[in-house]
């Protein structure tokens, strides 16, 4: 892991709403090339975390860094260094696919040529060619998904954060997002994602932290975590939360 | 409008170096271009900003003094119907006479009138006409309605009545004694109104138009900034904005460019419609008297939409916070409703205050400045210094509401309220 860069660290977060304490001390550090997955209840504090890397929310305590570069104090860099798709990312639906791709490329401000070449490409490979000019009102949950993924890719960011990306989509749209983050991983991009699917993260993360309460109560690799216990992901998963509730 | 939102934004001391400026520019483009497709793309929008006021304008503006006049042509033409109490012939005759009132009985005539069957009642004393015959003086009673404007008229007819009656009483007591009614009358009235047409078409634009486009510099663009903030947290857009490098004064600042888009718009319709229904479409509701010119001169016009320019970026930023504040579009709505009101209704009052007019205070507060240069504007009474001041407080003001807008973006509290 070591010979790998890291690109995301995060240091005891804490995040304390104003009458709840939602992230209660989060270490955990990703390197290029993995798929690390946040793994948890609801109000486990994975979004609360996930938000507090992508510099939306400041955390109460700890410190997070994105390829070296804090959160909080160098926000401006860190945000041209992550691709986000926020949970129930919705989409302005009176725009076209290509509106919406185009609008957060000049927000990033990739160059207009570059900007051109990689709508398609990243199209092309969402198989959203065909549809780019259709208003995103008209497009099915699966679709307007993977617009917002498009969106998030516009400025070819080395670090990924997906919350709950297949949340809501059907079997075909979900294998066709799952196809997609396992690229992300062969082009070498640290992926960060949350779910509540246990294939899911079976099947696509290399590395699993198992959050709940704000705490993270397991982590690493999936195949050390089921040696070291002998239990199936699902197995440890509920035992887990079951012990965190008690 | 771009430039003038830069320098201000360089104003504030940041974006130091030219790279940066350029950068920051480049986003507040991107910003706005993409609100300004969004409403461009919304059929409701276009409708309330533009096609609405468009229609509306002629019909209230041309239906208001149609109407005001076709009340005036009554008043002058119609013959009242007046009660009359005892017993006056040579007073009746006169009537009849003059067609001034149409005399009338009736049973109960505080009742009639009341009833609006009369407009007026004449109460005549007893032996009222032998009273006159003696050369003696008699008191005519007159009940009326005040509130009623055509009982209002209608009292005015039965005093020239019976001044009329007076001054023929008068005549024939003079000519007994072989006195020329003309020796005692010395001086004679000759009334001419100096008002020039200007100040005549204005006295009428003064008092409707500050209104209708401050309401439309409120409703042009509240629709949009309830959508593109407000909206934007409830379709969930708004998280992936703010994960993009575009600080929040250059989301905001493009944000509210786009609704000082749209405000303006309904602004110019509004003026637009109003000169083309007062040049083409007052002349032909005039068949009586002769033909008047009102008009708009062009260059007030063009320093008019200056100061609705202001007035519009204040109620842009106001209306662009509060759309931010809010947890939805519901919400937000809720919350610019009495700000709709607060805005327009100085509009109807600033007639009645016109002393005010003459302090510069009036031109430090907001909204009622604006008021107050329209109307100096459109009474071609214009004091640039009240002008200047006018507009460096709105500006000032609209600041104000922008740095609280981007005040309220940078919070994290007001973006994912709960
Ligand atoms: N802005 C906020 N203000 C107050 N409390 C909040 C806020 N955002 C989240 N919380 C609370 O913090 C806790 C963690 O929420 P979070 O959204 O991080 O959970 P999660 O793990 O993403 O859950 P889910 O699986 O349901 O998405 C929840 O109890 C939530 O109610
Ligand atoms: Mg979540």
């Amino acid at each position: 892991m070591t010979d790998h860069e890291v690109l995301v660290e995060a240091e005891n977060l804490e995040k304390r709403f104003r009458r709840y304490h939602a992230v209660r001390g989060v270490s955990f550090r990703c390197y290029a090339g993995e798929v690390f997955g946040l793994l948890g209840p609801n109000g486990a504090g994975k979004t609360t975390t996930i938000r507090m890397l992508t510099t939306v929310l400041r955390p109460t305590a700890g410190v997070a860094r994105i390829a070296g570069h804090d959160v909080v104090h160098e926000a401006g860099t860190v945000r041209r260094l992550i691709g986000v798709l926020p949970e129930n990312a919705g989409i302005y639906g009176r725009l076209t696919a290509r509106d919406v791709i185009r609008y957060a490329g000049r927000l990033y401000g990739v160059p207009p040529d570059l900007l051109r070449s990689r709508l398609a490409s990243i199209a092309e490979a969402l198989e959203l060619t065909a549809h780019l000019d259709r208003l995103t009102d008209t497009f099915s949950k699966g679709m307007k998904q993977k617009v917002n993924i498009a969106r998030a890719l516009i400025h070819n960011p080395p670090v990924v954060f997906l919350d709950e990306p297949t949340s809501g989509l059907d079997v075909i749209s979900a294998r066709s997002v799952r196809d997609f983050i396992e690229r992300f991983k062969q082009e070498g991009r640290c992926v960060i994602m949350s779910t509540h699917v246990m294939e899911e993260a079976e099947r696509l993360c290399d590395r699993v932290a198992i959050v709940a309460g704000g705490r993270i109560r397991a982590e690493g690799r999936l195949t050390d975590l089921q040696a070291r216990t002998g239990l199936g992901l699902e197995e440890i998963f509920v035992q887990l939360v079951e012990q965190t509730v008690a | 409008m771009i430039g003038g939102a830069l320098s201000w934004l360089r104003a504030r001391g940041r974006g130091g170096n030219a790279e940066a400026a350029q950068e920051v520019r480049r986003w507040i483009l991107a910003v706005y271009a993409k609100e300004t497709l969004e409403v461009i793309r919304d059929r409701r929008t276009l409708l309330v900003m533009i096609v609405l006021p468009a229609l509306l304008m002629p019909m209230v503006i041309l239906g208001i003094s149609y109407l005001a006049q076709r009340q005036q042509q009554q008043i002058q033409t119609v013959v009242p119907r007046v009660a009359v109490v005892g017993q006056a012939p040579a007073l009746i005759h006169l009537a009849y006479a003059s067609k001034l009132i149409a005399p009338v009985r009736a049973k109960d005539p505080t009742a009639a009138l009341r009833q609006r069957q009369v407009l007026a009642v004449v109460e005549i004393p007893k032996n009222f006409e032998t009273i006159v015959a003696r050369n003696g003086q008699a008191h005519v009673g007159i009940l009326y309605d005040a509130t009623d404007s055509e009982s209002a008229a209608a009292r005015g007819k039965v005093v020239d009545l019976l001044s009329r009656y007076s001054q023929e009483i008068v005549a024939a007591r003079l000519a007994a004694r072989h006195i020329n009614p003309r020796d005692l009358l010395p001086v004679v009235l000759d009334q001419h109104n100096v008002a020039t047409q200007r100040q005549q078409s204005g006295q009428l634009l003064a008092s409707l138009l500050p209104f209708l486009l401050a309401m439309w510099a409120v409703v042009g663009g509240m629709s949009v900034a309830v959508d593109l903030a407000a909206g934007e947290k409830e379709r969930g857009t708004l998280e992936s904005l703010l994960i993009t490098p575009p600080s929040r004064e250059a989301i905001v600042l493009g944000k509210f460019l786009s609704v000082v888009t749209a405000s303006m718009g309904g602004v110019i319709v509004v003026l637009l419609a109003m000169m083309v229904s007062l040049r083409w479409g007052y002349p032909y509701m005039l068949h009586t008297t002769q033909k008047v010119n009102i008009s708009l001169p062009i260059g007030t016009a063009i320093v008019m939409l200056g100061v609705a320019l202001l007035f519009s970026a204040l109620v842009s930023a106001v209306q662009l916070a509060i759309s931010i504040y809010a947890r939805s579009p519901r919400e937000a709505q809720q919350y610019i409703t009495p700000l709709y009101f607060v805005t327009v209704l100085p509009g109807l009052a600033v007639q009645f205050v016109s002393d005010w007019a003459r302090s510069p205070w009036a031109y430090l507060t907001p909204v009622l400045n604006a008021f107050f240069s329209f109307q100096e504007l459109l009474l071609g009474t214009v004091n640039w210094g009240h002008l200047f001041l006018a507009a460096v407080s709105c500006a000032f003001y609209a600041a104000l509401a922008l740095e609280v807008a981007i005040a309220l973006m940078s919070r994290e509290g007001v973006i994912f309220r709960v």
